[in-house]
């Protein structure tokens, strides 16, 4: 059975036979595309581009903002007091867990458990929420 | 002094599935439609966020999103012979209030209504004979049937976002599905949910004793969906929180994140919260509506709604009620059995379900979705059950669900503990995490004296009469619920259990304790004015600019839910109104 781990084909169930280095992405890069698959679960919510009537706040320009920052959009106290600046890495850890990572939000996910997944996601985020005025 | 506004095509009481179906797809028509709900407006954010919806308190023992009895509710008695009393609490039903209706609370339960249910007098006609329907049970068959129905069940399902498997597509059997099923078009828009581990157990065990266990249909969101009208849903995190909430992550088909932000985005629809339809308007012939009279409660201020087609949208209950104080039809006597409002209602019998306890397993209870479960129809759906050995027409589905693990109201203990007390704290927290429940839900025949009719004695807030209801159990109901309760226990015996309780027997309705929201009939469809308030289309025979929209219409109860049904025959309506009655209005036949 062949599996893909980060861009490198193994037989799995045995010795490896084969190592292939793909041509199109690196070890471990995440995959703007999938990124997009994954983010259709945060678009019940969230828009990309400011517009829309959401329940979430829009993730326009999402990235290096301060959470709970938006002034148009009513937060949770936790949200507002938690002192995070989204980026890669804060991302990654809301996103794993919600409620673990800033307790008492309002945000009605349970998280993605898969860190590949969340790489793509964050990956999808940061280049579909630029904010274009600002860059 | 009423103010009478401007007449509109359409006016709509009650905005919740059926108001909302009609609204959207009404106005996306071109009709200028008004919706008046009596409620708020509400919507996702900030209303069902967390963690404020999480309070049971608030929400599932002080039901913050249901109707108010202090100003309107009904009376009841079980017979004829006793003297009615007012609901003065909720508690056997809960019919919900404001923007979406019960729409918003609701569990999510999703069924095709079977073949059995379309023809509900003449199969058992033909399969055991004429003299096995007592002479006191008014049973008749829908007027239209289950393949006039199946596409705009399919267009309800994909709306609602129901998770599920197919049974029986366009005839061919799939594997993993309800084998009883109707045949569909296609399969459900989502996959089922991930079962509990109870529904695990009971799965593998009722496939080894040959039933034939599936994925009961439901309205949660298995994962992130858009539906065909472009409405998102989000994905289902199994928080417990459906029945009696609303969804705080949009993952339960609702009709305030669906077909009434569809509404609200046409120019020609207008939406009056807090609107309260006292009564529909006829001209002195009383063949025709000229619209509705209603008070903002905000206000107090009264007004004139005319409309050129009224659709009655409420509360099943609500919707028997305003016919019945607006004079449209004739109200139905029990004693001289003349009329037809207010007759048929039905119910739907529980009490067979039992529950098992067991040392050496934790089920979780707190993973919970309103309505995923396993379920199990060789005594309901199936044609091939031999009701003759039960005696009784109708029949029962046996289910593992787990709707909710909610901490004040979830507390199974076994059979011979103590109420209260130190013993009976020590018994819940011991099996809180060990306990799982099969259920058994009965169809409800109908019966002559199980009707709604006006109480002579109790007002609502407005002055008018309430509506009163007499209802009990009969022996049809208590024999299903004997027999496929053994049924049940049989099950249950094979699991195992360090101990278990039930079935128990069916005794007289007790409207105190919540049993289910799935009051049916009153205002029945049919093929004639002799036999039915409504034709096929839910338009009133006598007053044919009136529609009836929802399970008022149901002339019996199945043991399934009625929202399917409801939203398909809230489409069907509209449907018929869109293409039909609009060109030439007027009686449709």
């Amino acid at each position: 059975m062949l599996r893909q781990v980060g861009g490198v084909w193994f037989v799995v169930g045995g010795a490896i036979v084969a190592l292939v280095v793909m041509s199109t992405s690196l070890v471990g890069a995440a995959d703007v595309e999938k990124g997009k698959v994954v983010f259709e679960q945060c678009a019940v919510c969230h828009s990309l581009d400011g517009s829309g009537d959401y329940d979430g706040p829009t993730l326009k320009a999402v990235i290096g903002r301060k959470a709970g920052s938006l002034e148009e959009y009513r937060y949770s106290a936790a949200m507002k007091r938690s002192d995070v600046v989204w980026d890669a890495d804060t991302l990654d850890k809301y996103v794993a867990d919600p409620q673990a990572f800033i307790p008492g939000n309002r945000m009605a996910f349970a998280g993605i458990a898969d860190k590949g997944e969340r790489d793509d996601l964050i990956a999808f985020l940061a280049a579909a929420t630029k904010d274009s005025k600002s860059n | 002094m009423p103010t009478r506004l401007r007449e509109v095509d359409l006016v709509i009481v009650g905005l919740g599935w059926t108001g909302g179906i009609l609204a959207k797809e009404l106005s996306e028509a071109g009709m200028r439609v008004v919706a008046l709900e009596r409620g708020g407006m509400r919507s996702t954010n900030p209303d069902f966020a967390i963690p404020l919806i999480r309070d049971e308190l608030k929400y599932a023992v002080r039901n913050a999103l249901m109707q108010n009895p202090a100003r309107d509710t009904l009376t009841f008695r079980h017979s004829p012979t006793e003297p009615s009393l007012p609901m003065r609490q909720l508690g056997s039903f809960l019919p919900g209030e404001g923007l979406g209706g019960a729409g918003v609370h609701w569990n999510g339960v999703t069924w095709r209504w079977t073949g059995i249910d379309h023809a509900a007098r003449s199969y058992y006609e033909e399969r055991n004979g004429k003299s096995f329907i007592p002479a006191d049970m008014p049973i008749q068959d829908w007027p239209m049937t289950y393949a006039e129905l199946e596409p705009y069940y399919d267009k309800f399902e994909r709306t609602a976002g129901v998770s599920g498997k197919a049974g029986n597509i366009r005839g061919a059997k799939q594997p993993g599905g309800n084998f009883f099923e109707q045949a569909r078009d296609r399969d459900y828009p989502l996959p089922p949910l991930e079962p509990s581990y109870s529904q695990t157990l009971f799965n593998d065990a009722t496939a080894q004793m040959g039933y034939h266990p599936f994925p009961r249909p439901c309205a949660n969101a298995s994962r992130a969906y858009t539906n065909p009208d472009g409405s998102r849903l989000g994905a289902c995190v199994y928080c417990g929180h459906c029945e009696r909430f609303g969804c705080e992550a949009n993952a339960k088909g609702s009709p305030h994140i669906t077909v009434i932000p569809k509404a609200m985005a046409q120019p020609t629809f207008e939406l009056r919260t807090h609107s309260w339809v006292t009564k529909v308007m006829l001209d002195s012939t009383k063949k025709k509506a000229i619209g509705v009279a209603y008070t903002d409660v905000s206000t107090g201020q009264e007004y004139e709604q005319p409309a050129a087609i009224v659709a009655l949208c409420a509360y099943a209950i609500n919707n028997v009620h305003l016919m019945l104080l607006s004079g449209i039809g004739t109200p139905y006597d029990a004693t001289t059995q003349k009329g037809i409002v207010g007759k048929n209602y039905c119910y739907q019998p529980g009490g067979g379900g039992v529950t098992l306890f067991f040392e050496d397993k934790i089920f979780n209870p707190f993973m919970a979705t309103g309505a995923f479960g396993i379920a199990i129809d060789d005594f309901h759906a199936n044609d091939q059950f031999d009701r003759a050995a039960m005696g009784a027409l109708g029949g029962a589905t046996i289910t593992v669900g787990q709707s909710n693990g909610r901490p004040i109201g979830y507390r199974p203990v076994p059979a011979g503990t103590p109420r209260w007390g130190a013993e009976w704290k020590k018994a819940t927290a011991k099996w809180y995490l060990r306990a799982m429940n099969i259920g058994v839900t009965a169809s409800n025949m109908p019966n002559r004296y199980n009707a709604y009719d006006l109480d002579p004695t109790y007002k609502n807030v407005f002055g008018q009469p309430l509506l009163r209801l007499t209802y009990n159990f009969l022996e049809n109901d208590k024999k299903v619920i004997a027999y496929v309760g053994q049924k049940a226990a049989e099950i249950a015996r094979g699991l195992k259990p360090t101990s278990m309780t039930g079935p128990g027997a069916l005794g007289e309705y007790n409207i105190v304790p919540y049993q289910s929201t799935h009051n049916t009939g009153g205002a029945i469809m049919g093929t004639s004015p002799g036999n039915s308030a409504l034709n096929k289309y839910l338009q009133s025979w006598d007053v044919p600019n009136v529609f009836v929209v929802g399970a008022s219409a149901f002339p019996h109860n199945s043991a399934y839910n009625p929202t399917g049904p409801v939203g398909a025959l809230a489409y069907w309506t509209a449907d018929a109104i869109k293409k039909r009655y609009r060109q030439r209005p007027g009686l449709m036949t």
